[in-house]
């Protein structure tokens, strides 16, 4: 056996001096049995030539001895790689354009792929990354997919789900102040159970984790820093642990620094222990009276080894509907209030999925045209190969031997292309990050590694062979006329049916991209229009929120703000300030239940639910918001002035046509009613593709219990200019106030249609390269088919058919196919859109005049490319033509 | 004389060139003459099964091949048989052996 390896390594590598041997060898045999005959009596040179008559066929005998070496296989690999590289060199344009082609269709695929593996695929960084599941509360009656966890809710999971998890850990996040060496740094903190590093399997690469003693009323309060935050904010300090710092106004203890991985479910830079919180530790005081007080909570668990995932869900569902059940005035039956244990991986990733998918398919696509121009171009480079196939064949090779060689050829071409695809895919996979980014956080992982090289092999295998195929097998050599008349002697009635379907097939793909492109385009297009209901020139917004400790109620914040507003607004260039909580394209509705005074309200559970606002008197000029009717805030409306209230234009509905103004209304069951003094127009808070829900708003100074914390200036110049004027403003009041995510409006509008701006453009650009390579593979086979052609064009214009004429005859011909194309494209969007809806804003998937105007654009780009080279078939002399073979 | 065919004796003459090469180490021509020679010019081996053979024989590891110099001082390519090959011979003999009594006893009996 082992011989035998080392037999045909032997072979491969040393071939030319096996092939020596093997030729000394049989030439000592022959010079022997000539000897032979000589000493029989035979003069010298019948000798020999007996000896070669008897020796029988000396090449056969070679080829004999090589065959039964057993490395043939390699051997012949080897030789058609050697040939291909040949054939290949001796046609550069050819193998240029073919590998370009092909590079750019594997790169796209590569590079989307490194995304999903990085995104979707990769398992987790984390110990226990498979035994992780999420408890998801939802909703749907009342249109909520996703409900986060409550003190009391948490408590009733850990305390009844033991059977199936072996820990329970609770998650949220809070911004507090950490003094750093004086200076205020906002940090995004982590407030977790004392377990919870140990659930994830993560060790501290510095110091020690939470214990259990870490978390009890009354424990010196502890922090453990991210790798992030350590390495930027103290250099990475060895001596970081048991430093001491003041955040909340109590001295926090550093126990440990954090490896460098990912957090789940979001990024921070400190951590600590739960009863740290001051928050949630006032929550905790009130869960006797309100089960969903605090419900802030991200919960999620390790599995018991040995139980699935499916069996834990249900037990979490058991859970979630008894409580129901026992709580029906918090958890009304109509709202199909519910729980699950949800897959951690999936929870992560589930805005991204839809996406990448649909990117993947894309790239695909794009493959398939590039495979299926390549294809054209080794089918017309086949064409007139004819000579050599037919010489191969009376040779001896056989049909097979021919398709391997072809076969070959076309691997070494695809290989090639997966190489510029390599390339030219991490070239842009930082690009693709950012992009991703929008969707998942999970893009530290994206990178080019092995899965991602295996799966550019087997893509660049599978496209080589598949376009080596349908060349290949349409080779059908006639020795006869091939070797006589040397030229394409090859079925080209066959040669010519392929290179139609192709063309068929790239048009159709490039319909389908471009029509979604369209799609993309459009539904942008008119999300950008979209009135928000106010204007975002020329304001700025900052966050400046309290610190808990230092303001621990509303009087006290308000002590702040009002100055500050007074301030702000005697700036010059300053038109409006306010304070308020809702800052447009941030943070998400809220659904308060409100009474309206005098009416019926016998079900308590099924009031109408709006959204609660809080803001200063020029919140509204600021944003310019219209005043509909009545009268907007005023200094008037303080602490001990009367309460009022003003609502939006859609809450008006629930007065019919009756005036709202003069009404009062409660949102808190009762406690305090407000009178409504005047209504604002609506507002698309949320983003640009909601709806405008119902709204509440209630004066700034008249909010005791809100945490407002949001400045809204509107400027005469350029808002930027007002960031430093409102730092310092709100510094001269609390040097300890740290003022964050300043940004303009007309920035957040820009971020929040940044998701679907980057995908109709990623979308755009893939189109338009489908486009491209379609377009190019039109020109290419129409150029070919005419210049096969000449001297039938020839023939016709000697005949009298002016140029025109056949102009018009080629144009027809590659029109017709582009139609047929066409057709095909459209059936095929019809169906393939469906998969955008969840994109499409105010667009439908089968919107006509997106269909009808790409159906145009290609034609007369079509047109075009088809009319370029038919216009060279005229420019052929109908002598030349004649003469020429 | 007669030519054997090729296909008909390949197994045979694989068995012939593992018991000639027992006797010592032999190239091609001398094989073939030995062949010649012990079977009374009965058995001419036909160079284009003979060297096919040899080149088969060494890569599945039954013989050895080695350059050395000959009676007339010429290059010349000198097989032998590997240990692996002598176990081969043995097993082939006994199978021959089988076979040829077999057939024998049925031409004589029946």
């Amino acid at each position: 056996m082992w011989a035998r390896v080392t037999n045909a390594l032997r072979v491969i590598f040393h071939r030319r001096a096996v092939e020596r041997d093997l030729d000394e060898e049989l030439r000592f045999h022959l010079d022997m049995q000539a000897q032979e005959h000589v000493r029989r009596g035979l003069p010298p040179e019948d000798a020999r030539a007996a000896a070669q008559r008897s020796f029988g066929g000396y090449e056969r005998v070679k080829e004999q001895c090589r065959d039964a070496r057993g490395a043939r296989f390699t051997e012949m690999l080897a030789q058609d790689i050697r040939f291909a590289f040949r054939t290949l060199k001796s046609s550069p344009g050819f193998a240029l354009v073919a590998v370009l082609t092909l590079g750019l269709g594997i790169g796209a695929n590569t590079a989307i792929f490194s995304v999903i593996n990085g995104v979707l695929l990769r398992p987790l960084p984390y110990g226990n990354a498979d035994r992780l599941v999420l408890i998801r509360q939802a909703a749907p009656g009342s249109g909520r997919p996703n409900v986060n966890v409550s003190i009391k809710e948490y408590f009733d999971y850990r305390e009844q789900a033991h059977a199936d998890f072996d820990a329970l850990v609770e998650y949220h996040q809070m911004n507090f102040d950490l003094l750093r060496r004086g200076d205020p740094d906002r940090v995004n903190t982590g407030v977790v159970s004392h377990n919870f590093f140990e659930v994830l399997g993560i060790q501290p690469i510095l110091g020690r984790s939470f214990r259990a003693e870490d978390d009890t009323p009354g424990a010196e309060p502890v922090l453990i820093l991210s790798y992030t935050y350590w390495q930027t904010k103290f250099g990475s300090d060895p001596n970081i642990v048991g430093q001491v710092f003041q955040m909340n106004d109590r001295p926090h203890t550093v126990v440990g620094v954090l490896p460098n991985v990912p957090h789940y479910p979001q990024e921070n830079d400190v951590y600590m222990p739960v009863l740290a919180c001051p928050f949630r530790a006032a929550a905790e005081q009130r869960i006797a009276q309100n089960r969903r007080a605090f419900a802030a909570l991200v919960v999620f668990g390790r599995l018991r080894p040995g139980v699935t995932r499916e069996r834990a869900a249900a037990n979490v569902e058991a859970i979630c509907g008894r409580f129901a059940r026992e709580n029906p005035r918090v958890y009304r039956p109509e709202s199909g209030f519910t729980a699950t244990a949800a897959d951690v991986r999936g929870e992560l990733t589930a805005t991204a999925r839809p996406m990448l998918l649909i990117l993947m398919g894309t790239t695909g696509l794009i493959l398939l045209i590039a495979c299926a121009n390549v294809a054209n171009l080794t089918l017309a480079r086949l064409l007139r190969r004819d000579r050599e196939l037919a010489m191969r064949t009376a040779l001896g090779a056989g049909r097979g031997r021919l398709i391997r060689q072809l076969l070959t050829e076309s691997t070494l071409l695809s290989m090639t292309g997966g190489i510029v695809g390599l390339v030219f895919a991490s070239a842009t996979i930082d690009l693709l990050v950012l992009f991703v980014g929008r969707f998942t956080a999970r893009t530290g992982e994206v990178s080019i590694d092995p899965m991602v090289l295996g799966f550019t092999l087997v893509i660049a295998t599978v496209t080589g062979i598949i376009f080596g195929t349908v060349p290949a097998l349409s080779t059908r050599v006639d020795l006869v006329t091939a070797l006589k008349d040397g030229k394409g002697a090859g079925t080209s009635l066959g040669h010519r049916r392929i290179q139609s379907g192709l063309i068929v097939i790239q048009v159709a793909v490039s319909v389908v991209l471009l029509v979604s492109a369209g799609l993309l385009l459009v539904s942008f297009y008119k999300l950008q229009q979209v009135d928000p209901g106010y204007r975002t020139d020329h304001v700025l917004s900052a966050d400046a929120f309290g610190n808990f400790s230092k303001y621990p109620n509303g009087t006290a914040l308000l002590k702040f703000y009002v100055p500050l507003i007074e301030r702000l607004q005697q700036q010059p260039g300053v038109v409006a300030a306010a304070v308020t909580n809702a800052v447009p394209f941030t943070g998400a509705p809220g659904s308060t239940p409100f009474q309206i005074e005098g009416r019926p309200d016998d079900n308590p559970d099924r009031r109408p639910t709006a959204d609660i606002n809080i803001a200063s008197p020029q919140y509204f000029d600021a944003l310019g918001i219209p005043l509909i009717a009545g009268r907007g805030f005023s200094e008037m409306d303080h602490q001990e002035a009367p309460a009022v209230a003003l609502i939006n234009k859609s809450m008006m509905r629930y007065w019919d046509k009756r005036d709202p103004i003069g009404s009062r209304i409660s949102v808190d069951n009762g406690q305090s009613w407000q009178t409504i003094v005047g209504v604002v127009g609506d507002v698309r808070q949320y983003g640009l593709d909601q709806e405008a829900i119902a709204q509440v708003y209630i004066p700034l100074r008249q909010a005791v219990a809100g945490l407002a914390g949001r400045v809204l200036v509107r400027t005469k110049g350029d808002p930027f200019e007002a960031a430093g004027i409102i730092r310092n403003t709100i510094q001269q009041l609390d040097p300890e106030m740290p003022v964050e995510n300043v940004n303009t409006l007309a920035e957040l509008r820009s971020t929040s249609l940044a998701r679907p701006r980057l995908t109709a453009t990623l979308l755009a650009i893939f189109a338009g390269l489908a486009l491209f390579v379609t377009l190019a593979g039109i020109t290419g086979v129409i150029a070919t088919s005419v210049s096969e052609r000449t001297r039938e064009f020839g023939i016709r214009m000697a005949l009298g058919a002016e140029a025109h004429a056949v102009v018009r005859m080629v144009l027809g011909q590659g029109m017709a196919l582009v139609l047929a194309g066409l057709a095909l494209g459209m059936i095929g969007s019809f169906f393939a859109t469906r998969v955008l809806s969840g994109f499409l804003f105010e667009i439908e998937p089968t919107d006509p005049l997106t269909f009808l105007s790409v159906s145009l654009v290609l034609l007369a780009v079509a047109a075009v490319a088809c009319f370029l080279p038919a216009r060279r078939a005229t420019l052929v002399q109908p002598t030349v033509a004649l003469r020429s073979t | 004389m007669n030519k054997l065919k090729t296909d008909l004796l390949q197994g045979t003459l694989d068995l012939m060139v593992l018991r000639i090469l027992e006797a010592g180490p032999n190239h091609g021509w001398g094989i073939s003459q030995r062949i010649q020679q012990i079977s009374q010019d009965v058995l001419r081996i036909n160079q284009g099964s003979l060297y096919p053979a040899l080149h088969r024989l060494e890569a599945q590891g039954w013989i050895d091949a080695e350059w050395g110099s000959s009676d007339n001082n010429r290059r010349a390519k000198y097989y032998q048989l590997t240990r692996a090959g002598r176990r081969q011979l043995a097993q082939e003999t006994e199978n021959w052996t089988r076979l040829a009594d077999a057939i024998t006893r049925v031409l004589e009996t029946a």
